[in-house]
């Protein structure tokens, strides 16, 4: 599914943060990078994504190249990818429903079926009393969950999940920790979690890479 | 050798500019045609937004402007050609001054002020936030979202509100010859019409054509271009005004070498 080949990522200042980064990781695979603010998590997770260019290297997801290719551009119609952001992400001029439902409505579901998986992402993550609302209108953790109620409901292949427990309360991160044990265990989805601590994910089976400023190793799996 | 470099770096960011320009309307174009017909309801939605902020809330504001404009063309006009037979020129003068140039010219620089401007701060903010980046992640081609509708928008709004500053300026026009020389509507609108050619059709259209990707694309290219700071986005939204203005104005005049020179 996923396939890194001698990947570089740079910081915005031009220095190099990851340098020869090779990976394969098989569909229904699982992945946490871990690593210490500034290591290039966020970056990684852009990059596989198609939205940010790295410095070199090839990045390839279901048989399709991203990088070098046209990003994100190259996987719409072709393959369904699930960001949850650490922050933003949202559309500031939509409500949370209306966010929940663009990407169905752009895939062409039929707006009965975007209705009923867009119901149903808002009542599993607790948050139907706040979908009218914009995202500034409501809490940070209501922002979090509603970046995971649009992964969930565009039913995706590939999910990349950034910072996901961050900023959560007990009960937030109970709600974040259950979905992502749903996503980890589905054969038909591959996961890849960004993270500064890999202690909240030991509930995960998934294989480790660890970002270091530098230099960076790729452990086997537990 | 640093003087010529020096010379040179200026007009190689404009040759930059010009390409990137090119490369935005190409790719736009591009992802227009891959638009499948489920997702025309959700583009339709955006267009109508454009069009509402671009066109409606804007109609005051240009009619007013034009409907002085008209006033004070006829008034300086007869207050130079008093006792010439000023009244005989009035269509010439309302099909020359305003209906070819003033009227899309003058749109323009409003749509610029209000709308160019809106454009690239909300897509600079949208950029900073990451919700272009979202979006494109998701599946949602920000080709076909965000810039497709803003352009569609911007060229229904610049037709509309070019009629309608044309309209008004001329019953601006009307109103001073009617109360100057008692002009009747129909004499008036006679004079209007002998004056008036095919040919000022065919290139206002064309103006209203270019004027909409002129003053769209600048504002597409400099928000998006957004990347690390709220600073940025002022920035942005200063070299919007200026590069639209610019290209605009060379625009204009273009088309006015090419249909009356």
């Amino acid at each position: 599914m996923l396939e890194l080949h001698d990947l570089a990522l740079d910081a915005p200042d031009g220095r190099l943060r990851v340098e020869g980064l090779d990976l394969k990781l098989p569909r229904g695979g699982n992945l946490l990078v871990t690593g210490p603010r500034g290591s290039g998590k966020s970056r990684l997770l852009k990059v596989i994504a198609g939205t940010e260019r790295p410095a070199r290297g090839r990045v390839s997801l279901g048989g399709r190249d991203i990088w070098p290719g046209e990003g994100a551009l190259a996987l719409i119609g072709h393959l369904r990818v699930g960001f949850a952001f650490a922050s933003g992400g949202l559309v500031s001029n939509l409500s949370l429903r209306e966010n929940l439902a663009l990407p169905l409505r752009f895939l062409g579901l039929p707006s009965e079926a975007v209705q009923s998986r867009v119901d149903a992402a808002l009542e599993a993550l607790g948050i139907q009393a706040v979908a009218g609302l914009r995202p500034h209108a409501v809490s940070p953790s209501a922002r979090k969950h509603a970046n995971f109620a649009r992964v969930l409901a565009l039913e995706p292949e590939l999910i990349l999940l950034d910072d996901p427990l961050e900023g959560l309360d007990a009960a937030d991160r109970t709600i974040a920790q259950n979905l992502i044990r749903t996503w980890a265990d589905d054969g038909s989805c591959t996961l890849v979690i960004a993270a500064e601590e890999a202690d909240s994910f030991s509930f995960l089976e998934a294989e480790r890479l660890q970002l270091a400023h530098a230099p960076m190793s790729l452990e086997p799996s537990p | 050798m640093a003087f010529l470099a020096r010379l040179g770096s200026p007009v190689r960011g404009f040759l930059e500019f010009l390409g990137d320009q090119a490369h935005l309307v190409l790719r736009t174009l591009r992802h227009a045609l891959l638009l499948r017909m489920e997702q025309l309801a959700v583009v339709g939605g955006q267009t109508k937004l454009q069009i509402r902020f671009t066109a409606l809330e804007a109609l005051g504001l240009v009619s007013g402007t034009a409907l002085l404009l008209g006033t004070v063309t006829l008034i300086q006009a007869f207050s130079q050609l008093s006792g010439l037979g000023a009244e005989n020129y009035i269509g010439a003068l309302m099909v020359l001054i305003i209906l070819r140039e003033l009227g899309p010219l003058l749109t323009a620089v409003l749509i610029i002020g209000r709308s160019s401007t809106a454009i690239a701060a909300e897509l600079g903010a949208m950029q900073l936030n990451g919700e272009v980046d979202a979006l494109a992640a998701h599946g949602v081609n920000p080709y076909q979202y965000l810039l497709l509708p803003r352009w569609l928008g911007v060229l229904v709004s610049v037709f509309a509100l070019v009629v309608c500053f044309d309209a008004a300026a001329l019953a601006g026009g009307f109103l001073v010859a009617k109360l100057k020389y008692g002009v009747s509507f129909g004499f008036f609108m006679d004079s209007v019409r002998q004056a008036l050619s095919n040919r000022d059709f065919a290139a206002t259209l064309l103006k209203v054509l270019l004027f909409s990707g002129a003053i769209t694309f600048p504002a597409c290219h400099f928000g998006l271009r957004i990347r690390r700071s709220q600073t940025e986005i002022p920035q942005a939204v200063t070299r919007t005004v200026v590069s639209a203005l610019v290209a605009v104005f060379a625009l204009d005049g273009l088309i006015a070498a090419l249909f009356y020179f």
